[in-house]
């Protein structure tokens, strides 16, 4: 019997698609322990997720039916690595345009337009108008639970939280509610603060900032917030129809810094800082992300301009050497405090 | 002595910004490009020189829009709409080969463009920063080879005050993709255009004579093609990839026509060269401020026979549809897309230049490269072709290692007799 889940690890991967086709979207988060095993298929100046994705995958954990994103080198990366792996695994790659408003909806309708018939291929039957209706209503609702189960979760629980409601319930990286019961030792006083970045691992980095005093109030991470942040409801009386308002809703959510419109970007994650009460923003992100290093000064200055201090920090995912970092967030917080 | 060294020697030191935006200078410059002094080792490299020498001094004096551009964006779509295109990785190479740039990756670094970042990239904004390029009245980025450019350019978007556009260029084979990213072209010139205060006729008219250019050019390059891959070639690779900044950025001019035409020319007159060395494909770029590598593999009997970057990729154009055609040359381009293309392109290359051996420069930073380095290597082994893999680094020269360099090449050498 074939495997019915299919695993993806962007956050702009069309979860809906995979559901209404009715497979089992698990989204890796990959094995930060073991990323050198990756080392034979990609270079080690690579994003370490994706690393430790394939590491995960070489372990043969998790699925090997696979769905990616083109939205960065790294991604298109481990997809060419996936394909040499898992060469008769259902394998695809889906473009992601850098240009939003009505040019860019238009290439990423094509895209899941794409993405729908190979899928149709590949489960030998017909996706249709209430397949993909009612697999928009099922993302919804997951989304309206986290942001109710998230309100009152900060730091690495929260992370954790929303990590769980990215997979299955029963599978190994969903976790549920339960995934809050991560106790983190926490500093006496706590600042508020919003951080934001690509992919952090929720028991080393954000765990970190928590230990030096820092309460994560909104975590404008692809594996945090960002992807509850906004609905991606989409209706309408054909596929046709729902594919578009799919398109439109993903190039609407608040976007990862590969996008062409940094300006909104960070007019967002200032928004959100003031609303969730943020005294500061920790910019922290994964080594080897082209898209966040060459973000980090132009919205450290748009920030600035706000009036919102900011701190910058690096990741390699495993995060084992802590100490330095842990004496540069007492520093800073100390310094806003 | 070598023209860079002349300019190195009377301006170096009293480099400002303000100096490239002086007359006197560019004139000093033209003239050290006319007198004996120098001597390139081919005829054709005085073309693409007054060209780029034209070009870059039209850019800082500012006498038509400047549009910055990346690797893959077509200059005939720049130069078709009168404007002119300038290419900051290149403008990185050569601020390499002058050995300028530890000073501006430094102060990028400043800036917090850390070192896991490309080093063209933050050469180009270590320059852009201390005001030494032309300013761009648009930037316009392909959203490939890489992620860099069209990320680098957004920070330099905001520097500047210009606005940035990126086109985004389909997967392969994807339905109406080539009609989509024409659209996008279409889009590109008319902004371009009317920059220059150019009518919708005279943009496509201009387009048109780019594109009939560039078939030209197409045209000699194929002939240099066929003679490169004849055993008494005596153009090698070491100099030959220079020539992708013609194939980048003079396509669509005169200077790329003639370029390519002398250099066909030449190479049938020089006639044979008749050694037995190793023949040598060489992936990704080169370090540009040595030279080391290269007299390494002369003394090893080995020589560059082909490269990854100095081909023809595309087919010829068709000047009453230019954007069509343009977004198929760049469309079909193979680093467009999943790494089996590129991993195509060389194996065929190696196959058609009947390598002994393959050398990958994984340029630090570099994830389309280095990231695909390994499949590559897989892949060219399948077919029978030895592979080196070099972590190096083109531009800084601080990141390479010549000892490790020297005795991983010369043990590979050594496995190819």
């Amino acid at each position: 019997m074939g495997d019915d889940r299919i695993a993806w690890f962007c956050a702009y991967a069309p979860v809906e698609l995979l559901l209404a086709a009715g497979l089992e979207p698990v989204r890796y988060f990959g094995d930060p322990s073991r990323i050198d095993d990756a080392d034979a298929l990609l270079h080690p100046a690579i994003c370490p997720y994706v690393r430790a994705c394939l590491a995960q995958a070489m372990q043969g954990s998790g699925p090997h039916h696979a769905v990616f994103v083109n939205s960065c080198d790294g991604m298109r990366r481990l997809y060419d690595a996936w394909k040499e792996l898992f060469p008769e695994d259902f394998v695809f790659l889906l473009d992601l345009p850098r240009n939003a408003g009505k040019a860019g909806e238009r290439v990423l309708a094509g895209e899941y337009r794409q993405l729908l018939a190979a899928l149709r291929t590949f489960r030998g039957r017909e996706i249709t108008r209430d397949d993909l209706a009612a697999a928009c209503r099922e993302r919804e609702e997951l989304r309206r639970s986290y942001l109710r189960l998230a309100g009152e979760a900060s730091g690495a629980a929260r992370l954790r939280l929303a990590q769980s409601f990215q997979s299955p319930p029963g599978s190994a990286e969903g976790g549920g509610a339960a995934a809050c019961a991560h106790p983190v030792a926490k500093a006496g006083r706590e600042i508020p603060v919003l951080l934001t970045g690509n992919l952090l691992n929720p028991a080393g980095m954000v765990s970190l900032l928590e230990k030096a005093g820092a309460r994560v109030v909104w975590a404008d991470l692809c594996n945090g917030d960002r992807a509850f942040a906004a609905s991606t409801l989409a209706e309408g009386e054909s596929v046709e129809e729902i594919i578009g308002g799919l398109a439109a809703a993903y190039l609407e959510r608040p976007p990862c810094a590969r996008m062409l419109d940094a300006e909104r970007r960070c007019r967002i994650l200032a928004e959100n800082a003031r609303q969730a009460g943020a005294s500061a923003v920790v910019y922290a992100s994964l080594k080897f992300c082209d898209s966040y290093l060459y973000d980090f000064p132009r919205t450290r200055e748009r920030l600035r301009r706000e009036g919102i201090p900011v701190l910058r920090l690096e990741s390699d995912y495993a995060d084992g050497h802590a100490g330095q970092v842990l004496t540069r967030v007492e520093a800073f917080l100390e310094m806003i405090s | 002595m070598e023209l860079l060294e002349q300019i190195k020697e009377r301006y170096l030191d009293r480099l400002s910004p303000a100096t490239f935006r002086s007359r006197l200078f560019w004139k000093t410059v033209e003239g050290l490009a006319l007198s004996p002094l120098n001597r390139p080792h081919w005829k054709a490299d005085r073309v693409s020189l007054a060209y780029f020498i034209r070009a870059t001094r039209d850019a800082y004096l500012r006498r038509a829009p400047v549009v910055w551009c990346n690797l893959l964006v077509p200059s005939e779509l720049v130069l078709g709409t009168g404007c002119i295109p300038f290419y900051p990785e290149m403008a990185a190479a050569v601020v390499a080969s002058a050995g300028l740039a530890p000073r501006f990756i430094d102060h990028a670094a400043e800036e917090e463009f850390p070192s896991d970042a490309c080093s063209y990239h933050r050469c180009m904004l270590g320059c852009a920063m201390e005001g030494f390029l032309p300013e761009p009245d648009l930037l316009l980025a392909v959203n490939y080879p890489c992620d860099s450019a069209p990320l680098s350019f957004g920070f330099a978007s905001d520097l500047y005050g210009a606005p940035q556009f990126v086109l985004d260029v389909p997967l392969p084979g994807r339905e109406d993709g080539m009609n989509l990213l024409a659209g996008q072209m279409a889009e590109a010139a008319r902004t371009m255009a009317g920059l220059c205060g150019r009518t919708e006729r005279e943009m496509m008219e201009g387009l048109s004579e780019a594109v009939e250019l560039s078939n030209r050019a197409l045209g000699h390059l194929r002939r240099v093609e066929e003679m490169r891959k004849r055993d008494d070639c005596t153009l090698d690779g070491d100099e030959a990839m220079g020539n992708v900044s013609v194939l980048a950025g003079c396509m669509g001019s005169p200077a790329g026509e003639e370029f390519y035409r002398l250099l066909a020319e030449e190479l049938r007159e020089r006639g044979s060269r008749g050694d037995s060395s190793l023949r040598i494909m060489w992936m990704h770029l080169k370090p540009w401020y040595s030279q080391a590598i290269f007299h390494l593999l002369r003394e090893h009997g080995a020589r560059l026979v082909c490269e990854e970057y100095t081909h023809a990729t595309w087919e010829a154009m068709d000047p009453r549809d230019p954007l069509g055609s343009l977004a198929a040359k760049v469309g079909g381009h193979f680093l467009v897309g999943p790494v089996e293309r590129r991993a195509s392109h060389l194996v065929r290359l190696a196959e058609e230049y009947r390598v002994d051996g393959a050398i990958h420069y994984n340029h630090w930073g570099c994830r389309q490269s280095c990231g695909g380095a390994p499949l590559v290597k897989k892949a060219l082994q399948r077919v029978g072709v030895p592979t080196l893999i070099i972590d190096g680094d083109c531009v800084d020269d601080r990141e390479y290692q010549e000892g490790q360099v020297s005795t991983r090449l010369e043990a590979f050498l050594e496995s190819l007799r």
